[in-house]
């Protein structure tokens, strides 16, 4: 970086000829004058290049920030359905304290009454959210009032989001610039104090300063730097750490350059902003902005004299007296810096000895690294580079507001972890245990709320959600039925499809003799009742009808971009997928064939709060409504009376759930994926290396699936019924009309027109036609006096 | 419920009353209110009409997906996010946003023909006038 030496080696091979011969044929005295004279240009040269590299650097510098990322914010309003408990969980992670703190913001207490907050001020995207004192009460699982301190209701309240990490220049810097005007005069004094106590009066470095330290390293107090700020500033911002007098020298001179260039104010919060005060695993935490929300979770204007030394404290060694490690020994530094700061005389002794008194009054966040939700944070990551040079995203300070909800971020890792390692116990396969992927998105809007990238939710490697590319078995039949559906006059839910041995012959391949789980044939089944069971031969015989080359259409127009190949056995799920192109697939079914595709994003805004480019929600439609009606009506039937039957252990009936669960050759995968009215979770169960897991979709996927929606809480599936749908009441047995008088008759959705028209031996023409005018009368009755 | 229903609707249906329909005037009527039992909704569907009157769009559309996230089957909502797609320029967005209206607009009909309207707008200023003739036509079908 700094490349002195070579420029001085070059100066000095042209001058010493040119000298040598001076040498040879004038007097000593001649000579003696030139060499001062060659001696004096050289230091004016260099003294000048210093001057510009000062300059030019210093000008020019401008410090890597990098793109912060944002979970998505909680929107407050009355009525919202969620407890108490979700909302503190919340605000601490938020860095928000438990007990009211008058005159500060970063709280919230609770009493009878419900919840009191004491709102940060944010910037948000579209604007500045002043600090807001909020009174939050709650009534049966939601919010019953959202009120100002006067008591005023409030329509609707952002949260501050959660920080999820940022995205970060090569060395991990992380830091929040601060101006001199928002940093609290005792802080600047503590700094004084004990760095630099002729700060204001020296020209960049400091004879008094230096005897000082020598006069203090002869009283036995350590050696002390004598450095003045703008020194240590300057060793920051241009040097390499080597300790050499040629290096002093230069780090001297540009000190002095600097102040004579800049103002004491522009160099002081210059160093502020660039000081190093500690690791929070990978992340460098530079700048006291920083620092004041990585140990404190507040502002840097909120700190205390005693919070303020703390930090000081720590500029002489961030490790060794970082005080979460360490609280002793930060403690005691601390209580140095309060001494030193008293003794120059810039706090009372009453304010040094209730600054002594408290404790150290840490943030009791957990540390999180660059960022809590790698796997995350990696979605955003791809997308953003889409729109922005990644040189921008790790310097340009983008603020990034994205769709993770941390509550379901949250629950989903824990059900995987907890999952995963039992499965692990009751298998004793040996390491490397189970993998698993989950994905959550919004039903209806295609947001993604949660990535679960592998069992170690922390580690930034290999992301299933996203890289690992599964064989999808079974998950791939909902799409065959799709296609199948979009037909009324060949195909409604009840039309008969054979189960029963089935070759398929194309040239150039061997034959292909699909098999069912069960290894037996069950004949003429309905439509409905293929799928619920997840029959492969009659799923095999249905889909070759149709065309492989149609079904594949249809997993295009789903939103997979991934080419598959036009084979029989593709119809069986022989693809693969990644569990994030599973869910892609998935929510064009949820949001009834509107096509969605999966935002992790919502806004991006500039450091300076400008927004840049927006990420809207963007819909199209890949279906007719009729058709994803009817397949859902199906999937639901997996749950109610198919294989994911076991789904009721965790929600009830009411909650309608549409799912398909998948299982693999030889069990390597175990996948479920399943929407309800306002969520879709894609899971998916491996080993990374292949091997055969044992384990079924419906046994270790389902489970998964169940235990995150029943804690999420599920919203029931109700999709709209589309105009060209009628309900007909169906004899489950033979597939044909029934009247009530028939047992366990079902009431199913036909495209207009597509139901069966005879009647079933358990029906009488009278029941068939009350049956008939009923639901017909229903349909005027809706058209007219709307749902 | 059932058979209330039925007797409801035959009773009404034997005497084919048609629901009164709107006195059709060319003037186009001021954006209805839209219906939501939710004071934030509302509060967003207030300030995303201030923001397109004022030709803030971007802002617009941001408060009403906000609203959507609140109430995502409120067809009033996405009914409204095609109107203010249609201030955009996004035409293709128009067709389908008001489609998803649709999808959720169950017996609404008047709601139904003002996507419908929505569509043929969309559709008329792409340059496909047999396209908006036909969503005309579907708008006045809505009765």
């Amino acid at each position: 970086m700094f490349r002195f030496g070579r420029y001085w080696r070059a100066l000095r091979d042209a001058c010493v000829p040119v000298m040598r011969r001076m040498f040879q044929r004038a007097g000593f005295w001649t000579y003696l004058r030139y060499a001062f004279l060659t001696l004096a240009l050289l230091a004016a040269g260099f003294t000048l290049y210093l001057d510009f590299r000062v300059r030019n650097e210093f000008e020019g510098r401008r410090f890597a920030l990098p793109a912060r990322i944002y979970a998505r914010p909680l929107e407050l309003h009355a009525g919202l359905r969620i407890s108490q408990a979700a909302i503190v969980d919340e605000l601490r992670q938020a860095g928000y304290r438990e007990g009211p703190r008058e005159g500060e913001s970063g709280w919230f207490a609770r009493s009878s009454e419900g919840l009191e907050i004491a709102l940060r001020p944010f910037v948000f995207w579209d604007g500045p959210q002043p600090a807001l004192r909020l009174r939050v009460a709650f009534e049966n699982g939601a919010t019953a009032s959202v009120r100002d301190a006067q008591g005023r209701d409030l329509a609707l309240v952002r949260l501050e989001p959660l920080a999820i990490g940022g995205i970060y220049p090569a060395n991990n810097q992380d830091r929040v610039l601060v101006r001199l005007s928002e940093v609290p005069k005792h802080l600047v004094q503590a700094l004084l104090a004990t760095e630099d106590r002729n700060f204001y009066s020296h020209h960049g470095f400091d004879p008094r300063g230096i005897a000082r330290s020598v006069v203090n390293f002869f009283r036995g107090r350590g050696l002390q730097g004598g450095s003045t700020l703008t020194q240590q500033l300057v060793k920051n911002f241009f040097l390499t750490p080597e300790r050499t007098v040629q290096r002093k020298l230069t780090e001297l001179i540009m000190a002095m350059l600097l102040e004579l260039h800049y103002d004491k104010s522009e160099i002081l919060e210059t160093y502020l902003n660039e000081i190093y005060l500690g690791q929070d695993r990978d992340r460098a935490i530079h700048g006291i902005g920083l620092a004041a929300l990585h140990y404190f979770g507040k502002t840097v204007e909120h700190l205390t004299l005693a919070e303020s030394a703390l930090l000081i404290g720590m500029v002489k060694g961030p490790a060794y007296y970082d005080p979460y490690r360490h609280p002793q020994r930060a403690l005691e530094r601390r209580n140095i810096i309060l001494r030193e700061t008293r003794g120059v005389g810039y706090v009372t002794m009453e304010q040094y000895a209730s600054a002594r008194g408290t404790g150290l009054g840490l943030n009791p966040k957990a540390s999180m690294g660059t960022s809590p939700h790698p796997a995350f944070l990696e979605l955003v990551h791809r997308q953003l580079r889409r729109d922005y040079d990644e040189a921008d995203l790790r310097s340009e300070g983008l603020r990034v507001f994205t769709t993770l909800d941390p509550r379901v971020q949250s629950a989903a890792e824990r059900v995987l972890e907890r999952r995963l390692a039992q499965y692990d116990k009751e298998k004793r396969f040996g390491p490397p245990g189970l993998e698993g992927a989950i994905v959550v998105t919004g039903a209806q809007n295609g947001e993604v709320q949660a990535v679960v990238g592998g069992r170690d939710v922390r580690y930034r490697g290999f992301n299933r959600a996203l890289d690992a590319a599964r064989p999808v078995g079974s998950l791939l039949k909902p799409v065959v039925y799709l296609t199948a559906l979009a037909e009324p006059s060949r195909y409604t839910l009840v039309t008969p499809i054979e189960d029963a041995p089935f070759v398929w012959k194309s040239r150039g391949a061997p034959d292909w003799e699909p098999q069912n789980y069960d290894r037996a044939f069950h004949g003429a089944v309905q439509l409905r009742t293929a799928l619920a069971q997840s029959y492969n031969v009659a799923t095999a015989r249905l889909g070759t009808e149709i065309g492989v080359e149609r079904v594949l259409a249809t997993v295009k127009r789903l939103g997979v971009e991934r080419p598959l190949k036009p084979y029989a056995a593709t119809l069986l799920g022989a693809v693969e997928l990644s569990p994030f192109e599973v869910t892609q697939m998935y929510q064009t079914i949820a949001s009834a064939g509107f096509r969605a595709p999966l935002r992790a994003i919502r806004e991006v805004t500039a450091q300076d709060g400008r927004p840049l480019k927006p990420y809207p929600l963007e819909v199209e439609q890949a279906f007719a409504a009729e058709p994803a009606y009817l397949l859902t009506a199906a999937m639901q039937g997996v749950v109610r009376e198919g294989t994911a039957q076991s789904l009721s252990q965790w929600l009830p009936p009411e909650a309608a759930v549409a799912g398909k669960t998948g299982t693999t050759d030889e069990q390597r995968d175990a996948w479920f994926a399943g929407f309800t009215g306002d969520r879709l979770a894609v899971v998916w169960i491996g080993y990374d290396d292949n091997r055969a897991a044992k384990l079924s979709g419906a046994a270790a996927a389902l489970p998964l699936w169940g235990e995150l929606m029943a804690a999420l809480g599920a919203e029931p599936l109700a999709p709209p019924r589309p105009d060209g749908i009628e309900s007909v009441l169906i004899d489950p047995e033979s597939g044909l009309r029934a009247d009530v008088l028939c047992p366990g008759a079902l009431e199913l959705p036909f495209a207009r027109g597509s139901a069966p028209v005879e009647r079933a031996p358990c029906a009488s023409a009278l029941g068939v036609a009350v049956e008939e005018a009923k639901q017909q009368a229903k349909g005027w009755f809706e058209r007219w006096f709307g749902r | 419920m059932r058979y209330f229903l039925a007797v409801v609707a035959i009773l009404s249906g034997c005497a084919t009353v048609q629901p009164p329909s709107p006195i059709s005037e060319p003037v186009p009527a001021p954006a209805p209110s839209v219906p939501t039992g939710n004071a934030a909704v509302a509060s967003l569907v207030a300030s995303a009409r201030a923001d397109a009157a004022a030709g803030r769009l971007v802002q617009a559309a941001s408060s009403l997906e906000r609203a959507l996230r609140i109430e995502p089957r409120n067809p009033h909502l996405w009914q409204e996010l095609a109107r203010v797609r249609l201030k955009q320029g996004d035409y293709a967005q128009v067709e389908s946003v008001a489609a998803r209206s649709n999808s959720w607009a169950g017996g609404d009909s008047r709601l139904r023909a003002e996507n419908w309207r929505l569509i043929a707008q969309a559709r008329e200023a792409r340059g496909d006038a047999a396209g908006a003739r036909a969503a005309l036509e579907a708008a006045d079908r809505q009765r």
